[in-house]
């Protein structure tokens, strides 16, 4: 099982008389089993300081990939894969139907290692091999 | 086997059902035999897959090249079998249809969600549909030259069946979302023509909120455009817009129905439920038969069946008095373009907590004798914060012809504030005033009863939950009293009693099902107004009744259904 998000960059904005800076706002964030829970997602943003929690957005890509290793490590889990909404626009561009759209989820955007879940495995892997 | 019988053991693409009939999914010379396994009594709907009739930029086929296409023939056929059916126009992006319905010549700009991903749904075969922008300008040219080319189709070979234009939408959380809503390149141009064309001297957006407030008129101006259109083109054969939600439709089902774990079937009875909470339409058509299966096609039988069907276009109507058939029962109307307001004040929790599945949320109401009568039970709340003067004289009509009246003071402006106390004043009615949490004043006119008070009084108050228990004591809504597991469904419907019942006032029927595969149990208690009747149909489910009511045992993919007489209160 491996875990993907989506992520969506938003230009800073002025709501309401406050300022907003630029960010990048997890959209979806799923494993092959379904989508996250949120609470825990907002729970776990809470270890990049300067996320906005309440809508999971971070202030820059290294933020993000801190967050979504945080949550793989969190799940023991070996890797998870951030999809930028471009990237995703592209794929939908040019699928078709359920196994190409399949592809976007599984093999586009930047892959990002969680080295503890991976050294695990290669030790229990050296058991069984 | 022959080709009926296929279908019958596979999932139907023609019919894929709320008695909807794809022509364009099958050849021409099965039609007949198609259109006959619909039972005689069923108003038959054909949508219009106006991608499909384009043959040239600007020239369209309704039959006269290709048989799989000829409108007339199909027409003939139904009404050779005496077959009630209407068609149904898409007045947005079509999710069940190639590139949402637009024809290839038109479909230009992919439309963008509010998360700026490109909407696309997976339909029941796994082919992926994606949603074409319908503010490119060329999508209304066409829009505008299919609708007269098939006007003058329906009157030459004299078609003269209703058609309903159809705002189809997903279900994103809990709101309901319009295929029509997009953020592409092509809205944005849109967006600053209109900008220019309406505000020439300029307009101020640094504030985002000014700017999504202006985003939403002109999307509002372009749906009403298309509508518009279709309503003058086809005149009297218009029937109005029907809001129809799409199973399965939204961006993140399509993410997950992909996944390997798939969509389970409770978030589809939560998605359904809520719509039927919302007073929306939905059609099954996008789902696969690993989907719709267990308890979904029961409900949808049950609840959203030919009977609710025949209503909700307006083929029956339910009036003010109860008949011997059941009808949808709910206990509240909250009539409000905003309902996220009465979230805030925390009367929407407290229903799911204590009336879950019996209050409906309208954004917009009938007005008719048929609406009036036939909701006159229920209790109903408005916000002084969307209340305009039209809107503000039927409440007060409401409350005139004795009905149950809520009204939230927050937000009204100082003309309904005076024209309130002048009505007061002129009926000279008395208000009885209660202190808590916010000021209540209550007025009582024979049957009739109009409650304000002050909603930002409640906002993030400690005593919310209180406050909302006490007002509902004050109403004395009879009703038995739920404790559910998580992920039980329930709803309730209503009939006259017969002959033979005469003891009860009413007869109420709850339908419960698990959706999910664990064993769920149901305590239902009648409360001295009810006495428990009978079970009906059940299905890997129990029920056993004691003094106080019933405990129901309903293992996975398990319903019943049990029927309450309702009786007054013995003092």
């Amino acid at each position: 099982m491996s875990l993907s998000l989506i992520y969506h960059f938003q230009s800073s904005q002025n709501q309401d008389g406050v300022f907003r800076p630029a960010s990048y706002k997890v959209v979806y964030f799923f494993s092959s089993e379904g989508f996250l829970d949120q609470n825990m997602l907002q729970e776990l943003s809470k270890s990049i300081p300067e996320a906005d929690h309440k809508t999971v957005s971070f202030l820059n890509l290294d933020d993000l990939k801190h967050f979504a290793l945080r949550v793989c490590q969190e799940l023991d889990l070996p890797e998870v894969r951030l999809i930028s909404v471009q990237d995703y626009n592209i794929g939908i561009d040019g699928a078709k139907d359920l196994e190409s759209y399949q592809t976007i989820l599984t093999k586009f955007g930047e892959l990002v290692l969680n080295e503890s879940a991976t050294k695990k495995r290669n030790f229990f892997g050296k058991l069984f091999t | 086997m022959s080709y009926l019988e296929d279908t019958s053991q596979k999932l139907d693409t023609v019919r894929p059902g709320e008695q909807w009939f794809l022509y364009w999914k099958t050849s021409a010379s099965l039609w007949e035999s198609r259109i006959t396994q619909f039972p005689a009594h069923q108003i038959i709907f054909i949508p219009i897959n106006w991608g499909f009739h384009a043959e040239m930029a600007s020239t369209w086929d309704f039959g006269k090249y290709h048989p799989e296409k000829d409108l007339g023939r199909l027409a003939q056929l139904l009404t050779h079998h005496g077959r009630k059916f209407c068609w149904i126009l898409p007045l947005t992006p079509a999710p069940f249809l190639p590139n949402g319905g637009v024809p290839v010549s038109a479909a230009k700009t992919l439309s963008i969600s509010r998360d700026g991903i490109h909407l696309a749904a997976l339909d029941h075969e796994n082919k992926l549909n994606k949603m074409f922008s319908y503010f490119e300008p060329k999508v209304f040219q066409t829009f505008v030259h299919f609708a007269t080319a098939l006007k003058d189709f329906f009157q030459e070979v004299k078609i003269k069946a209703p058609i309903w234009g159809a705002n189809f939408c997903y279900t994103e959380g809990k709101e309901s979302i319009s295929y029509f809503e997009d953020y592409s390149f092509a809205f944005e141009q849109g967006f600053s023509r209109y900008l220019k064309q309406n505000s020439p001297q300029g307009v101020d957006l640094t504030q985002t909120s000014e700017e999504e407030k202006l985003k939403e008129i002109f999307s509002e101006s372009g749906f009403e455009l298309f509508k518009s259109t279709a309503a003058e083109t086809f005149a009297s054969q218009w029937m109005g817009v029907q809001t129809i939600s799409v199973l399965g439709s939204s961006p993140r089902d399509t993410i997950e129905r992909a996944l390997t774990g798939g969509k389970p079937q409770a978030k589809f009875f939560e998605d359904l439920f809520q719509l039927y909470v919302n007073e929306r339409w939905v059609s099954s058509c996008l789902l696969t038969m690993d989907e719709k299966k267990d308890l979904l096609p029961k409900v949808l039988q049950e609840h959203f069946g030919s009977e609710a069907i025949a209503h909700r276009y307006k083929y029956q109507s339910y009036g003010g008095e109860l008949d011997e058939a059941f009808r949808p029962f709910s206990l509240m109307d909250i009539i409000d373009s905003d309902n996220s307001y009465f979230t805030q004040v925390g009367l929407i929790p407290y229903l799911d907590k204590h009336y879950r599945w019996m209050y409906n949320l309208q954004c917009n109401i009938d007005f008719t004798t048929e609406w009036i009568e036939s909701h006159h039970q229920r209790v109903k709340f408005f916000s002084g914060k969307h209340l305009d003067r039209t809107r503000f004289g039927q409440m007060l009509k409401l409350f005139m012809m004795g009905q149950k009246v809520v009204l939230d003071k927050n937000g009204l402006s100082v003309e309904l504030e005076r024209r309130l106390q002048v009505f007061f004043h002129e009926n000279n009615l008395k208000l009885q005033t209660i202190n808590y949490v916010s000021m209540i004043n209550i007025c009582e006119l024979g049957e009739g009863r109009l409650v304000t008070y002050e909603g930002d009084k409640l906002l993030n108050h400690e005593n919310t939950y209180k406050f909302w228990n006490h007002l509902f004591k004050y109403f004395s809504l009879n009703q038995p009293e739920l404790t559910l597991d998580q992920d039980v469904f329930i709803l309730w419907r209503i009939r006259a009693t017969s002959p033979y019942e005469l003891n009860y006032l009413d007869v109420r029927r709850i339908n419960l099902y698990n959706p999910t595969s664990y064993k769920k149990t149901v305590t239902i208690k009648t409360q001295q107004h009810f006495a428990f009747m009978k079970l009906i149909d059940p299905e890997h489910a129990q029920a056993k009744s004691n003094p106080h009511g019933v405990d129901v045992e309903l293992l996975p993919n398990g319903k019943i259904a049990l029927d309450f007489g309702h009786y007054e209160e013995t003092k």
